[in-house]
């Protein structure tokens, strides 16, 4: 069976051409994409240890950094690792969090582009959306952070308007954080809306209302069934790339509130513990196909839907 | 009918709002790059200057900014991030091509498997690419020994090439396969009963019709490599590149000479999306013309033609680019009568910023340290924090090797 396949490959491309594609192919499927993946995942289950011991007699499978994650250290007294499974469960609740707000910001502006404004106007619009987003990612957060520092302009505009009396300090209240996420990937939201909501014929909407169904009904009933696969890659994309951010917390996060992110990256850059870094990893990349799944579950859609 | 108008004026003030979140931010850091503060700050505002354009500034205490011009991690990392775009754009877009083609001629069962885990790197977070190939590659040059293989896998620069193009390609192979589908495949049978072979089919038919696709996923590819940060950040190990800079520089400490590298990047960005549009516009009425001409000779038609009357319009947008120059030369004329340009203007602001310091510095040296209150006083004494220095155990889970207990 191979072997017809490959015969019939060859045959139909050429051998200069062939070869090409097969390089081609195996190179990233195969050492870009799987084996890195699954070079990460068995060092997750391996002792930290110095180069020169590896491949020893204590080079041997544990879930040493799974426990830590769960328990804590073999020093502290406490039942749970509070800090790192608070900052996981708190990761992924925001992540939520700001994905259900930037559906609800962007469902009307994606709305309004496809049905209600004239072509030449939503052209328009989505030329000065696309602005912004090329503009990188922690530049767009330092804007923010310029808004929201202790003598910055939001503060500096309400102190002087008289409206506060004492600055309000953004940052450490994550006000500043949460904004800037929700900032970030805001457009990943709108441009699979909009391409969803475009491709609703606007008969069926006359239709309904002609028929007296209320606005809310119609939407309800009409064009968010439509714009399901829409909805579910917008959600998708939000998700993944806020859980995984790590520019934005960078930029904007208090000092005393982590991203998990941030904790991967603690533990593979400044303490050098790279089979731990990469057991958090793994656990977040467990998170992300584990939304995948929900996501397809819940929208039945394929995944070639949720990714355009 | 009334509540209608009503609505779409909510939805056109809610419009405004989105628009104004969205630009709000990027207006105002845009505006902090022209003032002369320390700060990136728009009020107060001190004097309007070019300086974090060009060579920053020595500030009061001693503290030294660059500008732009003058600093070269800032353009060591812009090469860096180049080399790694233009390797990214070599390697992504030949990948994402052959993987879009191969698709096309493989069916059914393979043919999910083999899309979805084409798709798979976009889902991942940057960080685990980044990640996942150091660690990789940090074990290749390991066993790989001293010399040539261990020399690119501790290579910041090849890492973030790998990694990158592990997820870029994708980008490309998606843009690929939406140009394929529109493919007529009879052109490439004609080709082949016409005595090609596949190389020349290749070469003469698929890859003119792909050229489209091949050109906006070499610039996809470059500005996505350009801004990637997360996954960089990991792969690039001990060298910069341009974002990586700009983030160290934004941990430690806001200046405006990032504002002022912003503002360039954005006005990059608006004339690059305006060519874009008025290209567009221009294929579009070409494309209208060649259609109208058309219908007029299949059908011979003379109420069909239209006579092209060669005339001067003056297009729209130039009333705008005056109104925006006229605006900006009135603002210039008022900075300077109230003296808030010029180097004048800079030194008088610089003469009191320097006078409040040494006088808070003077201040300071007043103050005598009071030996009793560093014993255990408010914050700041041996005893505070809950005497957490004091314990032995602080430092022992540091992170350090996993080593079997003796």
């Amino acid at each position: 069976m191979n072997s017809i396949l490959q015969t019939k490959f060859f045959k139909k491309n050429g051998p200069l051409i062939s070869t090409y594609f097969l390089i081609a192919i195996v190179f990233w499927l195969i050492f870009l994409i799987i084996i890195p993946q699954l070079y990460m995942l068995d060092l997750s289950f391996r002792p930290n240890l110095p180069p020169l011991l590896r491949g020893g007699s204590d080079d041997v499978h544990t879930l040493v950094h799974y426990k830590h994650f769960i328990f804590g250290s073999e020093t502290s007294t406490d039942a749970y690792n509070a800090v790192d499974v608070g900052v996981f469960i708190n990761t992924i609740v925001t992540a939520i969090f700001v994905t259900v707000i930037n559906l609800c910001f962007c469902y009307p502006i994606a709305f309004y582009m496809a049905k209600v404004a004239k072509p030449n106007a939503a052209r328009l619009l989505i030329v000065s959306l696309v602005i912004p987003f090329w503009i990188n990612e922690l530049l767009r957060s330092f804007a923010l952070r310029i808004l929201f520092a202790g003598e910055g302009v939001i503060n500096n505009a309400l102190l002087g308007s008289g409206l506060l009396d004492n600055a309000i300090n953004f940052i450490s209240l994550d006000i500043a954080l949460y904004t800037g996420l929700t900032y970030a990937y805001i457009l990943l939201m709108i441009f699979p809306l909009y391409n969803a909501i475009e491709s609703l014929d606007i008969n069926q909407l006359e239709a309904s209302k002609d028929l007296g169904s209320s606005t809310i009904r119609t939407h309800w009933r009409i064009v968010i069934p439509h714009a399901k696969a829409g909805i579910a890659s917008g959600c998708t994309m939000v998700f993944m790339l806020t859980a995984g951010a790590l520019a934005t917390p960078v930029v904007l996060s208090s000092p005393n509130t982590y991203w998990f992110t941030q904790l991967i990256y603690q533990w593979f850059n400044m303490n050098d513990n790279w089979s731990r870094g990469s057991a958090y990893s793994i656990l977040l990349l467990t998170v992300s196909v584990v939304f995948v799944l929900l996501m397809m579950r819940l929208f039945k859609v394929k995944i070639g839907e949720i990714v355009r | 009918m009334k509540s209608q108008y009503l609505l779409k004026f909510f939805l056109g003030v809610y419009i405004f709002i989105f628009l104004m979140y969205l630009f709000g931010p990027l207006i105002i850091m845009s505006l902090t790059s022209f003032n002369s503060a320390e700060f990136p700050a728009v009020t107060p505002w001190e004097c309007f200057s070019w300086r974090w354009f060009q060579e920053g500034k020595i500030a009061y205490d001693g503290q030294h900014l660059a500008g732009l011009s003058t600093d070269w991690r800032l353009h060591d990392g812009l090469i860096n991030s180049f080399i790694i775009g233009l390797g990214v754009v070599m390697l992504a877009v030949p990948i994402g091509m052959a993987a879009s083609i191969v698709l096309t001629q493989v069916h059914s069962r393979l043919r999910t498997i083999f899309y979805s885990v084409s798709i798979m790197p976009v889902l991942f977070p940057g960080v685990i690419i980044g990640i996942s190939t150091v660690v990789l590659w940090d074990r290749i040059a390991t066993i790989g020994g001293e010399g040539f293989i261990s020399d690119i896998g501790r290579n910041g620069i090849f890492l973030t090439i790998l990694g990158q193009t592990c997820f870029i390609s994708t980008y490309c192979f998606l843009i690929f396969v939406a140009r394929l589908q529109r493919f007529d495949q009879t052109q490439e049978e004609a080709a082949l009963d016409l005595g090609a072979n596949q190389t020349q089919v290749f070469f003469k038919i698929l890859i003119p019709y792909l050229m489209p696709a091949i050109a906006s996923s070499a610039v996809i590819a470059f500005l996505a490599s350009f801004e990637n940060y997360n996954t960089t950040v990991f792969s690039i190990l001990s060298d910069q590149t341009l974002t990586t800079v700009i983030a160290s520089k934004v941990r430690l400490g806001i200046s405006p000479a990032i504002s002022a590298l912003a503002l360039v990047i954005i006005t990059l960005t608006i004339i690059a999306a305006i060519v874009y549009e008025v290209l567009r516009r221009r294929e579009d009425r070409k494309k209208k013309a060649r259609q109208d001409q058309l219908l007029f000779e299949q059908t011979q038609d003379s109420r069909l033609k239209k006579v092209v009357t060669k005339s001067f319009k003056i297009p729209r947008s130039i009333f705008v680019t005056l109104f925006i120059l006229i605006i900006g030369i009135i603002g210039f004329n008022q900075l300077v009568k109230n003296n808030l340009y010029g180097p004048g203007c800079v030194a008088a602001a610089e003469e009191v910023k320097r006078s409040k310091f040494f006088e808070t510095l003077k201040l300071l040296q007043d103050i005598e340290v009071d030996e009793k209150a560093l014993e255990g006083g408010e914050l700041g004494g041996n005893k505070d924090y809950g005497d957490i220095f004091g314990d032995p155990n602080l430092f022992k889970d540091f992170g350090g090797f996993d080593t079997k207990d003796e």
